[in-house]
């Protein structure tokens, strides 16, 4: 559904995207992460037919982006990094001027179809300019699926909401997913990203790392198992099993790396309790995403 | 290039510039009101037109009708004004431009729909006023005194209305506007297209003043003056309105 090769953008001297190539097939929640000034909203605009590319060319629902920018603007939906609404104008109003722009056959169907999701339809009367923060958002995501599109760009979509407006944004996100419409996710919520996300894509000028949340932690920090000891472990001989990459002790903690725990962890407790271990907790390390993308950036730092 | 889009835009605008209030009303509609009030009492109340010999009568006439022409000059330039920055800097300060730039929209339909939805009014209701000005007059003046004032204005008041309104309307609507996508604040946007007015209107105030009566060709010349400013203009706003200005540099 999207496809970016060498995509590249500068600013005078600036370089804000460089080289940029990506493949994200249809139904897939790609999720966009970076340090501040990565580039992630300009890929956005470039993909969105909104900034044309310096170099290199992208493809999104099957319409070059540089040859026909128009054309991408009518498939594909946007969340801006600002809502920007008309304040003065009622949500109605807002949304009945995109809808019209959009040309579409139903436009008043439209409206009160996303309305109604979001829980603005009450209030459709009312300026969007005396809308809450979170409002607004709802009103800019449903400016965005007016017309039906088939891939949707959200920049920063729960940004500076409260826990629970972000999670009803987060939840209606999933559902859109689950309609089986691409979705290409920029946040700085990398829990949001973990949990809505089928790839992870980690920017910084250029793509540092694409994967599925579970792939980049292994890739990371291969598989490790947590042993919990009722003692601490005092045992001087080695495990002398071929799949252990590593052991680290802990005081009453055993940190084994090893490879495919699913077949061998059997035969390492075995082992464990032969050498006199008094097993308590056996369970997988789990990395957060969190510590992915810090270990990611400060990689590509040094 | 669609109609459809254009219109779209331009009813947005209005919509927008009705609620957007005082200033935007005041500048569209009272000043213009007022405008007409004043030149109306003036040709009611300093002339008594029954009084004046018949042979005085037609340098009167020339002398009292020269008022209401001067504000028939300035309400194309006066009403754009809070329009145009309007249209232009209350998208910058809403943040509002990147959405409307990621719609199926051409940057010439948005630049048109902008500079349309000033010139309409700016030139709509200087005929309306116009119209409601000889409405009054025809209605209130002896015939003696309308037919002298048709043979002396009529090619003036055709050229103010007919081609000086509608080139005065672009002009200020595009002057204000190259200003508006310039600077960052409305008060400076305000300020400086007052100033942008300034020049038009005391040309047409000297021209009143001078020989008018009897070269009524110096409004179309100045007409001319105002369509080369208004060509320079659209260049420069062309220019300044492309997708990728609006979108890094309008902030
Ligand atoms: N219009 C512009 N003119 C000049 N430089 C720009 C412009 N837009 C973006 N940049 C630069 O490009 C780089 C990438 O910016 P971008 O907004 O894409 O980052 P981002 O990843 O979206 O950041 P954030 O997380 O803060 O939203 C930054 O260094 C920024 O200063
Ligand atoms: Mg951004």
């Amino acid at each position: 559904m999207i496809v970016a090769e060498n995509l590249t953008r500068r600013f005078g001297d600036r370089i804000a995207v460089e080289n940029l190539s990506l493949e994200i097939a249809e139904g897939e929640v790609f999720g966009f992460l970076g340090p501040n000034g990565a580039g992630k909203t300009t890929t956005v605009r470039m993909l969105a037919g909104l900034l044309a590319p310096t170099g290199g060319r992208a493809v999104v629902a099957g319409v070059d982006v540089v040859a026909q920018p128009q054309r991408v603007r009518t498939l594909v939906g946007i969340l801006t990094e600002h809502p920007g609404l008309y304040e003065k104008l009622s949500a109605w109003h807002n949304l009945k001027f995109y809808a019209d722009l959009y040309d579409l056959p139903n436009p008043q169907a439209q409206i009160e179809k996303y309305l109604r999701l979001l829980g603005l339809w009450e209030r459709r009367f009312e300026p969007a300019g005396t809308f809450s923060k979170g409002m607004k958002q709802k009103l800019a995501i449903a400016r965005a699926l007016l017309h039906e599109p088939r891939v949707l760009f959200l920049d920063e979509p729960t940004s500076g909401l409260d826990p629970e407006a972000a999670k009803t944004v987060r939840d209606f996100i999933a559902q859109l997913a689950s309609e089986k419409r691409t979705i290409f996710l920029c946040t700085h919520n990398l829990h949001e990203a973990e949990q809505l996300c089928t790839r992870i894509g980690l920017m910084r000028q250029r793509l540092i790392r694409v994967g599925s949340p579970t792939s980049l932690k292994r890739e990371l920090y291969g598989r490790q198992i947590v042993i919990e000891l009722q003692e601490p472990w005092t045992a001087s001989e080695d495990l002398h099993l071929p799949f252990v990459r590593s052991v680290q002790r802990d005081d009453r903690r055993l940190l084994v790396e090893l490879d495919d725990p699913e077949q061998h962890n059997p035969t390492l407790i075995k082992r464990l309790v032969e050498l006199g271990a008094q097993i308590q907790f056996v369970r997988e390390q789990d990395r957060t995403l969190e510590e992915v993308y810090l270990e990611l950036i400060s990689e590509e730092q040094r | 290039m669609t109609l459809k889009r254009v219109r779209v835009v331009i009813v947005k605008e209005w919509r927008e510039a009705f609620k957007g209030g005082k200033t935007v009303w005041i500048g569209t509609v009272a000043i213009p009101l007022i405008l007409l009030g004043i030149s109306l009492f003036q040709l009611f109340h300093i002339s008594d037109f029954r009084a004046i010999p018949p042979e005085e009568l037609p340098r009167v006439v020339g002398a009292v009708f020269l008022v209401p022409l001067l504000y028939f000059l300035m309400f194309p330039l006066v009403i754009p004004h809070s329009i145009a920055i309007y249209a232009i800097m209350s998208e910058k300060e809403q943040k509002s431009l990147e959405p409307l730039l990621a719609m199926p929209l051409r940057t010439g339909e948005l630049f048109l729909a902008k500079t349309l939805a000033s010139v309409l009014p700016a030139v709509g209701i200087t005929w309306v006023a116009f119209g409601l000005f000889l409405v009054v007059i025809q209605a209130l003046l002896p015939a003696s005194v309308l037919e002298l004032a048709w043979q002396q204005f009529s090619p003036l008041w055709g050229m103010a209305l007919g081609l000086f309104a509608p080139l005065a309307a672009t002009f200020m609507t595009l002057a204000a506007m190259a200003i508006a996508t310039r600077v960052s604040d409305l008060r400076t946007a305000q300020l400086l297209s007052s100033f942008a007015m300034l020049p038009v209107l005391m040309s047409a105030f000297f021209l009143v003043l001078q020989e008018t009566l009897s070269r009524p060709e110096l409004l179309g010349l100045l007409s001319v003056g105002l369509l080369v400013l208004d060509m320079w203009l659209l260049l420069l706003n062309v220019k300044l309105f492309g997708r990728e200005e609006i979108l890094t540099r309008w902030r």
